[in-house]
């Protein structure tokens, strides 16, 4: 009864978050300027939500819908993460863990504007707690931002190798390769044997 | 409920349940809403538990909103639509707030002023029936709770349809007819036991909310709503049920 309406719920906790975090960061309204008035949509494979990111002056407002946008990119969890280097899109595209539509600046654009999003919690938690207790939580937030940074990371870099080393559900880069090769020469044989039996048709014709 | 029915007779219209001279409900409705405009936004979310929200952020979904567009907030009342709008269509955008209520226009100007949206909004009193802007104005008109409180609801569509632009769209949020027949029932003891005694506690007013469950009752249902539009020329007209039919969300194109 309610599931039209999750999305919008999801979209207003979401921007209550994200907008004074936005406004916790004394460079990030330049960088919102250069945004303003773009639309980037996300939606993530298995979820049934595509969401729409609005970059106005006053914020980014966040909407649920199908229609066209400056940029959408439909992708994996995992190479949602990665959208921040620039080096790997090909390869995400390639292996077809993202598939981006529209203007590729744009995406980039919004992808740096997050990653660059570095709010002062220091300055703002001052106002309330005073300033000896703000850089206290501040440093502990800061701490707590590097940690949970490392432990994603390691998470990625073990779940990696167990998929490829222990349960072997994952190939190696050389296996890959090496699988590759085989495809490439088991082709070049087809080609081969497709040749000659194009050669061998005219001459069992001319028997009949 | 046939259309003639909802709509009453040539001179005759509904107010609630009761039966009035078509020029009487104007003056009546007016009276409903100077009446509950300082309590609205807070009744609002008591009697829906805030769910009116959600409905809302559902209408800004399906309008598929841009910045740079020209937006009508029609029967705005207090602006959250019009609030909404405002941050999407940013700066290149416009959203016009129009209310044929001067206590519900102010309320809204005060709280759309407070939220620090002043640069895009404008705000006209005007009746839905005769809409005083040129033919192809919007890209997006909105009507939310305040259909069923215009006396003559065909000529609001018409008034709408006229000043949409072509491919632009009309959004009706309104409340409906539950489609389970048990929500009926529970519905129908809320609004017209609960509501009215909760409009006598919070805004000491009784009567505005009696009427507010009688004219939910005599509002056309969804597939009315959605035959009306099409007779006022919108094309590719849908609807959806939100909240088990109690309120339904009804789209319409220009073309
Ligand atoms: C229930 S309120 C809805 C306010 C707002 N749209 C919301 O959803 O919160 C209904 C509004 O419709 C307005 N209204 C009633 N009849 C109207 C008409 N003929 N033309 C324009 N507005 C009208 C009332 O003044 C009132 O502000």
């Amino acid at each position: 009864m309610l599931k039209l309406l999750l999305p919008g719920l999801l979209c207003t906790v979401a921007e209550k978050v994200l907008n004074p975090v936005v406004g916790m960061d004394p460079d990030a309204q330049s960088r919102l300027n250069r945004l303003q008035g773009k639309q980037f949509a996300v939606r993530l494979r298995g979820i049934p939500l595509r969401l729409v990111c609005t970059a106005q002056q006053n914020g980014i407002w966040l909407n649920s819908h199908d229609e066209p946008v400056d940029c959408s990119i439909s992708a994996d969890l995992s190479a949602l993460r990665q959208l921040s280097d620039p080096s790997q899109l090909t390869r995400l595209i390639r292996e077809d863990k993202l598939q981006i539509d529209g203007d590729l600046q744009t995406l980039q654009q919004f992808s740096q504007f997050f990653q660059q999003l570095n709010p002062d919690w220091q300055e703002r938690l001052s106002v309330y707690l005073g300033d000896a207790a703000a850089y206290k939580i501040a440093g502990g937030i800061q701490l707590l931002q590097r940690r949970v940074q490392q432990s994603l990371q390691q998470t990625e870099q073990s779940c990696r190798e167990l998929a490829q080393d222990e349960l072997r559900l994952t190939p190696v880069a050389a296996e890959v390769q090496q699988f590759s090769n085989d495809v490439s020469a088991v082709a070049a044989r087809t080609e081969l044997l497709q040749r000659q039996l194009a050669g061998m048709l005219p001459q069992s014709q001319a028997f009949v | 409920m046939s259309e003639q029915q909802h709509s009453g007779t040539q001179d005759s219209t509904h107010f609630g349940f009761k039966t009035v001279a078509r020029d009487e409900k104007v003056s009546m409705v007016a009276n409903v809403f100077h009446s509950v405009a300082a309590k609205y936004d807070v009744m609002n979310d008591l009697m829906s538990l805030g769910i009116h929200r959600l409905w809302k952020r559902f209408t800004i979904d399906c309008s598929g909103v841009r910045p740079g567009q020209k937006v009508l907030d029609l029967a705005g009342g207090t602006g959250d639509l019009t609030a909404l709008f405002s941050r999407r269509v940013g700066p290149t955008g416009q959203v016009i707030l129009a209310d044929i209520n001067e206590s519900m226009l102010n309320v809204g100007k005060d709280k759309l002023r407070d939220l620090g949206l002043v640069n895009n909004i404008s705000y006209v009193q005007a009746n839905a029936e005769a809409l005083p802007f040129a033919d192809n104005s919007f890209d997006i008109i909105t009507i939310a709770f305040g259909l069923r409180n215009v006396t003559d609801k065909a000529a609001a569509l018409r008034s709408m349809f006229r000043v949409l632009k072509p491919g632009g769209r009309l959004l009706v949020l309104e409340f409906s007819k539950p489609t389970e027949a048990w929500l009926s029932k529970v519905y129908d003891l809320y609004s017209f036991k609960l509501l009215p005694a909760m409009g006598q506690l919070v805004a000491n007013d009784r009567e505005s909310y009696q009427y507010l469950a009688e004219s939910i009752r005599m509002h056309p249902d969804q597939d009315t709503l959605k035959q009306m539009m099409q007779q006022a020329g919108f094309a590719e007209t849908s609807y959806h049920n939100l909240t088990g039919g109690i309120v339904a969300l009804h789209r319409g194109y220009k073309f």
